[in-house]
């Protein structure tokens, strides 16, 4: 729950004639991480080695291919097939296969391409002659100038002012006739005799000269005209083209699904045994396996292959564990959290995986600041709204209807403690204190929570290091034991300054704290130096180590009082919501007496809006004060992620 | 809003004060500058920060292009948990200057195609890009042949640039007006974004992007000219108007045929022996090239003095990476090809005392 999945390094000896029916199973299983052992291939055994790589090679050609097919006809992937899956098919007979579909789904697709090709040309063709539409000149006359150098064509329009510097000694017109952002339509001219000087800053600028597709002659409106006329006539028949390839479709489809994983299935067989050591007469596989599901795993191994031999290694938390990879496996319910904490960073082996303190934190800290009943309840249905799916147009925000749902329910909680209501602070009675009425109340309690939730970020971290048996980090480390005395000591010195007598402990404990602290954070880097055995001890040269101390010291401090003053805005918030609130309460009686139509559309539109808007904000400051507040404390991240062979990649974890 | 602020920089600056401390040090350098041979240069760098990611490779595989390649993973990694940790505001810019490299990418797949190769053959050419890029590199290489790759990147900032300048391709048969055109294209997008930052940060990154940008367009001028006797116009056509010290003016004296080592001079009046190094052009132009590339890493070391909370630290520091990435370069090529010190030694940029 508190850390990563356990997890158990496997090594299989397998016997080279059950090869294949091992692999189907660890990767019919989804649980295995294969790591790579091919570097075990040598000498002869390398030959199998490269058969097996030019079969992966093939697969993977065949497997592209047929994705483009389905791709051209507008068809997905379909399911992978269920149950155990099938042995390794043959890569010619499949190769045949592909061949057999392939040429009609390409002429349909070549035809289309093609045509789109023309389209776009004579498109381009027709952007560069509208801007001179106006003109009553057969254009075709600019290529037969003799006394003139003309050209009429589009070029990047970031390259402009480039070529207009580049001319500047050269006597030219230059005009940009129209322009986007990416593409301008020029005219260049001049006299003949510079041809050759306007003919290279005409290429260097990569003006693309107007190139009339032949047969066009005439104004530039009949050239338009014709060329609109030939633009629908490809689009009719990219139409027809269309059709047939719906028809292909229907009969395709299926056969090319079922070809699709077949080769899928073959490829990741062979590229598994790819990845093992081949030794003589037998295969290596080595890797990684959650310790939950190791005995099912061995027992289906031993089902196909009696001979091979499977040893475990189980993995110790308390050493390096980089190579270890990471498997978070939480309950449904915190699904949306564990994505918030990936989104941050994975967690090392070793390290506590916070997604459970997500899990508690994040809900709390958006509910104190969106602290209302009403509006909590909305939230709640709208993330119910997106959990079950039942609106198209939201589908994909599914995963984070389960987010939503935790927000508003603590909104609402909070709203009822504060006595607030779509806004109305009138209407419930407030079960604790109502923010508008107690900013100062709420500021500091905002202020201590975040002290409370810095002192468990500094304990987590604390407990990382101890897991990892990392010493160094645990007692020297900026938010190791000497930070944390740090930060007490100066939250001890506030304290004094603000209750002045009534502080039971004298400052001079603090204050004492404080410098001897801060002493060893400065030199914080010696002494971790010292105990890992590193030398020299300082790598600087010693003229700049000073300023460099004081500047680490400086940034440990400033970042100490504004991961704390950050919390301030959890009061600050709360408080803006009853605001926001009155404001539009102001603007509803501006619309009409209490009770009117017009006083209560302004009231919908303004819960609406906050809603949706100061929702939103709320949700980027509790992001902000969970990852750079809170995580920066103790989370390293940087695990590796645990991606097990499967023949259903959607089953992975994301 | 002024730009900058120790809210908004307090965590990357941290973070890349770390990083910072792992740039390889003088010894570091002057171990590797003394290696026997290419393999004890491989022990010796696994030893420092980029010893891990030499280690997922077996050794067998430690060719110099593949270390060269996995080397690079590590700035790759520097740019993207600088991207993670930096302010909003900053990510656009930092991003923008990371996609150098993608540029770089996608100039080695229209290689790649021209030179007809597989994928296999040349996957280690690229730089190792990761999830950020929008080249489907693979697929381009595969489809053998330009204008298909180029129909490959519709939708990217890449598409647009590229086809208006297929028609140059296709009557020239050339990469050259398609490479100046992406060359362009990029530099402009990332002033762009740099127009959009705010006060002091806007100025840093000036300072800083524009010295880059600076370096570029002078060698792109002085290489047009020198190598390619490219016209007036199509010189001013094929640099930029922008960047921090060089003028528009300096570009379009080039461009006339004013003595280069003047102009350069004039824009750098305390670079030595200007008018040595060019007396032949031709010969001098890396030397000049080094020269103006050890300015830049200087001035990205002088970026950490100063106010630490503004954009000016993480663009120095990424930059020198890559400056460390371009020695590394030379020593593994260097020690490959048993070069001789004296002779690799005038090229490299931070591992030198002149450098540092």
């Amino acid at each position: 729950m508190f850390h990563p999945e356990p997890m158990i390094e496997v090594e299989m000896i397998v016997p080279e004639k059950d090869i294949l029916a091992v692999t189907r199973v660890i990767s019919g299983q989804g649980v295995f991480q294969l790591t790579d052992d091919s570097q075990l291939n040598s000498g002869k055994e390398s030959k199998n080695a490269e058969a097996w790589q030019e079969k992966a090679a093939g697969f993977a050609g065949l497997e592209r291919r047929i994705q483009t097919m389905l791709q051209t006809l507008g068809a997905g992937e379909g399911q992978p097939p269920s149950g155990e899956p099938e042995t390794m098919v043959d890569l010619d007979q499949m190769r045949q296969e592909v061949e057999k579909y392939e040429p009609d789904v390409r002429k349909a697709s070549d035809q289309i391409g093609g045509d789109n090709k023309r389209i776009e040309q004579m498109e381009a063709v027709q952007r560069q002659l509208e801007p001179i539409a106006g003109i009553d000149v057969d254009v075709s006359g600019l290529r037969r100038a003799h006394y003139t150098y003309m050209v009429l064509g589009s070029m990047p329009a970031a390259n402009i002012q480039r070529l207009e510097t580049s001319l500047s000694r050269v006597p030219h017109i230059f005009l940009p006739l129209r322009q986007d952002k990416q593409t301008a339509v020029v005219w260049l001219a001049g006299s003949e005799s510079n041809a050759d000087i306007l003919e290279r800053a005409m290429r260097s600028a990569y003006i693309n000269p107007l190139a009339l597709p032949e047969g066009y002659n005439g104004t530039p409106t009949e050239i338009i005209q014709n060329l609109q006329a030939n633009i629908e006539a490809a689009r009719a028949d990219i139409a027809t083209q269309r059709q047939a390839l719906a028809s292909l479709r229907g009969a395709l489809e299926q056969p090319l699904q079922a070809l699709l994983w077949q080769v899928r299935t073959s490829r990741l067989l062979v590229d598994a045994i790819v990845h093992s050591g081949k030794l003589r007469y037998t295969y290596i596989v080595v890797g990684w396996i959650p310790v939950a599901r190791f005995e099912r795993f061995k027992q289906r191994v031993k089902q196909v292959s009696k001979e091979t031999l499977v040893e475990s290694f189980p993995v110790d938390r308390n050493r390096p564990a980089e190579d270890v990879p990471v498997s978070l496996h939480h309950a449904r319910l915190l699904g949306p959290f564990q994505s918030l904490v990936t989104t941050f960073g994975r967690p090392r082996y070793n390290e506590v995986d916070p997604t459970w303190v997500m899990a508690i934190m994040f809900p709390l800290l958006y509910g104190a600041m969106f602290g209302d009943a009403g509006q909590g309840l909305v939230m709640v249905l709208g993330g119910w709204l997106l959990t079950s799916r039942k609106v198209k147009a939201l589908r994909g925000l599914a995963g984070l209807g389960g987010l939503v749902i935790a927000c508003g329910t603590s909104a609402t909680i909070f709203g009822l403690l504060y006595g607030s209501f779509f806004g109305f602070e009138t209407v419930i009675p407030a079960l604790w204190m109502r923010p508008i009425d107690n900013i100062m109340t709420i500021l500091i309690i905002s202020i201590v929570a975040g002290v409370v939730l810095l002192s468990l970020g500094f304990l987590i971290g604390l407990y990382n290091a101890f897991v990892a048996r990392d010493w160094a980090r645990f007692f020297f480390d900026h938010n190791g034991l000497v930070g944390m005395v740090l930060y007490y000591s100066l939250l001890g010195l506030a304290a004094g300054l603000l209750l002045g007598s009534k502080m039971p402990v004298p400052s001079i404990v603090f204050t004492i704290g404080a410098i001897i602290s801060a002493l060893i954070v400065a030199f914080s880097e010696v002494f971790i130096r010292l105990m890992e055995g590193e030398r020299p001890l300082i790598e600087e040269s010693l003229s700049t180590y000073p300023i460099q101390i004081f500047f680490e010291l400086f940034e440990t401090v400033i970042g100490f009082l504004s991961n704390t003053l950050s919390y301030i805005r959890v009061g600050a918030f709360a408080v803006a919501h009853a605001g926001l609130s009155l404001a539009f309460f102001n603007l509803a009686s501006l619309a009409g007496p209490a009770g009117s139509v017009g006083y209560w559309i302004v009231l919908v539109i303004g819960n609406i809006f906050i809603v949706g808007f100061e929702g939103f904000i709320v949700a980027i400051q509790t992001m902000r004060l969970s990852y750079y507040e809170f995580f920066t404390k103790f989370f390293t991240g940087g695990g590796k992620t645990y991606e097990p062979l499967t023949l259903n990649p959607s089953k992975q974890e994301s | 809003m002024a730009g900058g602020g120790a809210n908004d920089y307090a965590a990357i600056n941290a973070r890349v004060r770390v990083k910072y401390s792992t740039l390889l040090s003088t010894q570091d350098y002057a171990a590797l500058s003394e290696a026997a041979d290419f393999n004890s240069l491989i022990v010796i760098l696994k030893h420092t920060p980029y010893g891990p990611y030499l280690e997922k490779v077996k050794d067998k595989d430690l060719t110099p292009r593949r270390v060269i390649f996995e080397i690079k993973r590590r700035l790759a990694d520097a740019y993207q948990s600088i991207i993670l940790t930096a302010p909003q505001n900053a990510r656009p810019l930092m991003t923008e200057l990371y996609r150098f490299f993608e540029v770089d990418n996608l100039k080695a797949i229209l290689r790649g195609i021209i030179l007809g190769a597989t994928w296999d053959r040349i996957r280690y050419v690229f730089f190792p890009f990761g999830s950020l890029t929008v080249l489907p590199a693979q697929a381009m290489v595969e489809a053998s042949n330009i204008g298909a790759a180029v129909e490959m990147l519709r939708g990217t900032p890449y598409y647009e640039t590229l086809s208006q300048a297929m028609r140059r391709y296709n009557a020239e048969q050339s990469l050259f007006p398609l490479e100046v055109a992406l060359d362009l294209a990029y530099w402009r997008r990332l002033w762009e974004q740099i127009a959009l930052l705010q006060g002091e940060d806007r100025t840093q990154a000036v300072k800083i992007i524009g010295a880059l940008v600076d370096m570029n367009n002078l060698m792109w001028a002085i290489r047009y000219k020198v190598y390619h006797q490219l016209s007036e116009e199509e010189l001013i056509n094929y640099t930029l108007p922008f960047g921090y010290r060089v003028r528009d003016e300096d570009i379009r004296s080039i461009a006339a045929g004013v003595d280069i080592a003047q102009v350069v001079e004039r824009i750098y009046p305390k670079l030595p022996d200007v008018e040595e190094i060019l007396r032949d052009p031709r010969k001098g132009l890396p030397e000049l090239e080094t020269l103006l590339q050890r300015r830049l890493a200087q001035q990205c070391n002088n970026a950490f003095v100063g106010n630490p909370f503004l954009i000016g630290i993480p663009l120095a520091f990424l930059i020198l990476c890559q400056l460390e990435i371009q020695d590394l370069t030379v020593l593994i090529e260097a020690k490959s090809t048993n070069v001789p010190s004296e002779a690799f030694r005038p090229y490299l940029l931070v591992g030198t005392s002149a450098g540092i």
